[in-house]
């Protein structure tokens, strides 16, 4: 108890005698935990819903059969007979929009009288005003219908033609229905209404979805006969890899047999790398904030050395002084904690939206799911907010618990200095840039980049070590050119920084390593961007892009009807079309997109991709050459992403369950793709025809006859699509969606980087307080020797400018560095990305702009404090 | 009409201390010419420092006037405080107040740099050779002996040809033959350049060598006369 009291007095109350820096500090501390808590909770939430898009009304089954394309119905009746007590139950799945709300929601087609006896519980429930006993609620939904219909007599007959009635559909009580209320739903290019005949629970929307009966479902989406997926359920002996054995020695050779939840297993691991990077991202705000705890640890041990001293005369051990001051920093990573956790639960609202941005375009469809602050997620917020703040800590610290008593109390109070080792460090940074660039050639590990990680740590050290002597050298350099150009303040500013070079280079490391996450970030982005750009101008060579309407998702393949597509080939202005047609497949546990396209065009001479761009392909091979060979055999090309992932390269075979038969491919080559990270395999359409023989495309590209004008076969085609659903897009529209899509895909990491540079500026803004107060002497002095209170508040100023720059440089050097190992290394082995290097000008112009009006900002209420200093206060304490 | 170099009238300055009214000086009325050398003198806490912060308009007097070179200080703003010290005032301290970050020349050259003024350079560099510090320019000030620290701070204190010279206990830090003198430099260059000074000194050899000697007690001038 005496210690603690001795700790409040020694340690605790100086703080409260600065109560903005004291603030500022913990602010510093607490955005950088919050933003790491932010993604976790956004992460999990993400990742959580995609449990409830297609499992939704998975139930307790635990195997499932699948099929690239889907499976025949008839192996429904197949594995019902075969002599196990075995629940079946098949599925249709896919997706609907509802028309009003453009909300997109999965489509369940499940046998809703067979399995009336099997529904989860959730759908057990019974419902106020359902008719009689029947707690199911879609037996309850139509018996109630049946028995409003007064001209029936049969109430049995009429409640199972309910359910089966193509019309009848369930939905989620989130959607805000009603029963009997008519909905319109768009399932693939068609839009019909549908009337809703009971409601069920959903979990706040996280698993909503619109369900109908089986054989209503297989035609809304036209897929009579067969099923997507069906569900098993094994009795209670025998294991569960038994039971798939014996399953899978039954069926065909393409049908897979997996534990269900398979493709959530698949979903979350594809997600992985993404949310992997993200955290990370995430803990740059916590690396800044580390160095501003290293600062004001620091400027603690200075104030207090004649203190540390008395305190050591009087019989304090190093031990004790050493955790007085890790103690101190442990209340600054408590409190900020304490701040962070609510803060950082707020945020992740806005998190989960952004992450639910780049999910959905890059990845699977999915919903947010709801955001949990668990007990885990408590004790991580711990353990990095006090964690990175004892380590950053530890060494002023330990600095102070070696100081020697006499030498503190006879030295008195000394100016922040110095003892920088400026050749050893050099040699350091040497050392860790010449590691970065080592780790950075070094492989991943199970798929992640963590050598790329290190190599991003490793040049952030080297930046650190470097500092001090960089920023020695240009003051040196420009001390007496800032004399002219600034006068006096310009002069007092640059010998200042360069006096208390530790504090100006850890200000300095703070400052740069989040312009560097800001500059390096902006470059991979632009880069990115710039190829995709670059990439789209090879890639669409039509006039026109039809598809269905509905939000677009890269999981999400709704078909044209071919009779559709054959009226439009037909129409005066349409010189030829190509149609792609990809389906959801899983290869080695991972999703992947499967696309047969036509490669008619070849014959007739007009590439569907540019055959003068540059090759498309990693073999340099002309575009056509690989396209003519691909045609009708059992050649595929695969995108980069996949072969990435897969660790597949040109020539390799790989084997895909198409329908019922298993068959081996050929890779042709391997082609750029940016147009989602899943990875993609294409054969000719008349292979993939062979195997999945459903002739409706995903989508087309038209060909505008010569003479004919775009505009006019646009408005023939919307003639020609009435009644259905078509969304026609120029080349431009789509190149425009496209770059919009990806701008919205980035906005989660300019937000990340937009917290790292306000701890960075938090900290700049505590430091020059911290500055003011230990340099009052000389700003007392200076309105002695005649400077105006705009002087001293210029100096403060032009002290935070300088900053500002020196960051801004170290920055930009230390973040065109780290965009390589962004681009060449982590985006190359987390992605399987090719992108092309590109400074991003504009941008980079504009956000070190930002952060240096933000710098200069930081110093206006330290330098207002400094006007406000009473120089005859000050000089007669000195 | 004659009129003194610093003229304070019937000055009286207040402080609050501790929620308490403090009186640092009472009723003073003093003349200092141009050219003449006055030390105050009197015990710690009498009111030297404080009618030096007065004469040099760091401060406003509580009641009465301080005129510096005919200027009264009351009422002005702070731009124009300042211009009066940029212009007509030195002050030099006892613990020499140098900045450590600046080289010997860069110090002296600071209130000309304040002040906006060209050539400050070369004026700095004059007035080293004045202190008898030419060559020294590029030092840093913890390189310099006390005596020599308390030079370049009579020679900042002169860059800009100040009316004035206060100087706060300018022997305080140093031994008695280096004390000494400083403070022959000090009379000779204010001689020299017809300027002011007003000292503030327990130093008795200071005393001696004063035109006039204005001995404190209790915020108020008990005496006043020649040595």
């Amino acid at each position: 108890m005496p210690m603690a009291r001795l700790f409040y007095r020694l340690m605790l109350r100086p703080l409260f005698r600065e109560p903005v820096r004291t603030a500022l500090t913990v602010l510093g501390i607490a955005l950088g935990v919050a933003v790491v808590l932010a993604i976790d909770l956004a992460g999990n939430a993400a990742a959580g819903s995609f449990r409830s898009s297609m499992e939704t009304l998975s139930g307790d089954n635990n195997l499932e059969i699948t099929g690239a394309g889907g499976i025949p119905e008839a192996l429904v009746g197949m594995v019902a007979a075969l002599p196990y007590a075995l629940r079946v139950s098949p599925r249709i799945e896919d997706f609907a929009v509802v028309h009003d709300s453009k909300q997109t929601l999965p489509l369940i087609g499940m046998d809703l009288i067979g399995e009336a006896g099997s529904f989860p519980a959730a759908m057990q429930e019974s419902q106020e005003g359902q008719h009689g006993n029947d707690s199911n609620v879609f037996l309850a939904g139509c018996a109630k219908s049946a028995s409003h219909a007064e001209a029936r007599t049969d109430e049995q007959d009429t409640t199972l033609s309910c359910l089966v009635d193509p019309a009848s559909i369930w939905v989620g009580a989130s959607l805000g229905r009603k029963a009997g209320e008519r909905v319109a739903l768009l399932i693939n290019d068609r839009e019909q209404d549908y009337i809703v005949r009971g409601v069920y629970p959903d979990m706040n929307g996280a698993e909503s979805a619109i369900v109908m009966d089986i054989a209503a479902a297989q035609r809304a989406v036209g897929r009579t006969g067969r099923v997507d997926r069906i569900l098993i359920k094994t009795p209670a002996q025998g294991n569960l890899d038994e039971w798939e054995q014996r399953l899978r020695g039954v069926l065909p050779t393409g049908v897979e047999v997996r534990p269900q939840g398979a493709g959530t297993q698949e979903n979350r691991q594809m997600l992985a790398a993404f949310r992997w990077n993200l955290m990370l991202l995430s803990y740059v705000s916590l690396i800044v904030g580390a160095f501003l705890i290293y600062n004001t640890i620091s400027v603690s041990v200075v104030r207090r050395r004649p203190e540390i001293g008395i305190v050591r005369a009087l019989g304090a051990s190093r031990g004790l002084v050493l955790g007085a001051f890790l103690g101190e920093s442990a209340s600054f990573g408590v409190i900020g904690t304490l701040l962070g956790l609510p803060l950082g639960r707020l945020m992740a609202v806005g998190t989960v939206k952004l992450m639910g941005v780049t999910v959905k375009a890059l990845y699977v469809s999915s919903r947010p799911g709801s955001i949990e602050l668990s007990p885990a997620s408590v004790a991580l917020a711990f353990a990095v907010g006090v964690g990175v703040v004892l380590i950053s800590a530890y060494a002023p610290a330990r600095e102070a618990s070696f100081v020697a008593p006499a030498q503190a109390m006879a030295r008195g109070r000394r100016e922040y200095e110095v003892r920088v080792h400026s050749t050893r460090e050099v040699l350091a940074a040497l050392v860790f840039a010449v590691a970065a660039a080592a780790a950075s050639r070094a492989p991943a590990i199970a798929g992640k980049p963590l050598f790329g990680y290190l190599a991003a740590l490793f040049l952030i050290v080297a930046c650190a070590l470097a500092i001090p002597a960089f920023v020695a050298a240009v003051m040196r350099a420009a001390s007496q050119w800032l004399r002219r150009a600034l006068g006096a303040e310009g002069l007092l500013a640059s010998r200042s920084l360069r006096a208390s070079l530790r504090r100006t280079s850890v200000l300095v490391a703070a400052l740069a390593t989040a312009v560097a996450m800001m500059v390096s970030i902006g470059i991979m982005v632009g880069s990115f961007r710039e190829t995709v750009i670059a990439w789209m101008d090879e890639q669409l060579p039509a006039d026109l892009y039809i598809r269905p309407a509905g939000d677009p998702a890269t999981d999400r393949h709704p078909t044209i009807s071919p009779e559709m597509v054959a009226a439009i080939a037909k129409l005066p202005g349409v010189a030829a079309i190509d149609r792609l047609r990809a389906y959801e497949i899983a290869f080695e546990g991972r999703p992947a997109m499967l696309g047969g396209a036509d490669l008619s065009m070849y014959r007739t001479g007009r590439a569907i991709y540019r055959t003068n761009a540059r090759s498309e392909f990693f073999s340099g091979r002309p575009s056509a050459e690989v396209f003519r060979d691909l045609r009708g055999s059992n050649n595929v090309i695969v995108s980069e992403p996949f072969a990435s992932k897969h660790h597949l390269k040109t020539s390799d075979n790989i084997t895909l369950a198409l329908g019922e038969s298993r068959a081996q491919f050929h890779i042709l080559d391997v082609y750029y793709d940016y147009t989602s990270e899943r990875g993609e395999i294409l054969m000719d359409r008349e292979t993939l025809l062979r195997y999945l023989p459903d002739p409706a495309p995903s989508n087309m590209a038209v060909y505008v006859a010569d003479g004919a004008q775009v505009e006019n076969v646009r408005s023939e085609i919307a003639q020609a699509a009435a009644g259905h659903r078509l969304l026609i897009f120029s080349d431009r529209q789509i190149r425009g969606e496209a770059i919009r899509i990806f701008d919205r895909t980035f906005a989660i990491t300019y937000a990340l980087e937009a917290v790292a540079v306000l701890v960075a500026v938090i900290g700049i803004a505590g430091a020059l307080l911290a500055l003011v107060i230990d340099r009052r002497r000389e700003l007392g002095l200076m309105r002695f020797l005649g400077a105006t209170s705009q002087q001293v508040r210029n100096l403060i100023l032009v002290e935070a400018g300088l900053l500002g720059l020196l960051a801004n440089v170290a920055g930009v050097v230390l973040g065109y560095f780290l965009s390589l190992v962004l681009i060449f290394v982590i985006n190359k082995q987390s992605f399987g990305w090719t992108i092309r290097f590109h400074w991003p000008v504009a941008v980079l112009l504009g956000g070190l702009s930002f952060v240096y009006a933000a710098t200069i900002v930081s110093g206006l209420y330290p330098a207002k404090m400094a006007v406000q200093l009473n120089p005859l206060e000050i000089l007669h304490e000195d | 009409m004659h009129m003194p170099m610093l003229s304070l009238c019937d000055v009286t300055k207040d402080y609050e201390s501790d929620g308490q009214r403090v009186r640092a000086l009472a009723g003073v009325t003093l003349d200092v010419e141009a050219g003449q050398f006055v030390t105050l003198v009197g015990r710690s806490g009498c009111g030297k420092s404080t009618l030096l912060n007065l004469a040099g308009a760091m401060d406003f007097p509580t009641t009465g006037e301080v005129r510096i070179d005919g200027t009264s200080t009351s009422g002005l703003a702070d731009a124009a405080l300042t211009r009066i010290r940029r212009d007509k005032v030195g002050f030099v301290f006892q613990s020499f107040q140098l900045l450590h970050t600046l080289s010997v020349i860069e110090n002296v050259e600071l209130p000309l740099l304040f002040a906006g003024q060209p050539n400050a350079r070369d004026a700095a560099r004059e007035r080293l050779q004045w202190v008898e510090l030419d060559g020294l320019g590029e030092r840093l000030p913890h390189q310099l002996s006390g005596g020599q620290m308390q030079r370049v701070a009579i020679a900042r204190a002169l860059v800009h040809a100040p009316k004035i010279l206060l100087a706060d206990e300018p022997t305080g830090n140093l031994d008695t033959v280096t004390g000494n003198v400083i403070l022959a430099l000090l009379r000779r260059l204010t001689r020299e350049h017809h300027t002011s000074l007003l000292m503030a000194t327990h130093n008795v050899e200071a005393t001696e060598l004063a035109d006039v000697v204005v001995r404190m007690r209790d915020g108020k001038i008990e005496a006043m006369g020649r040595p």
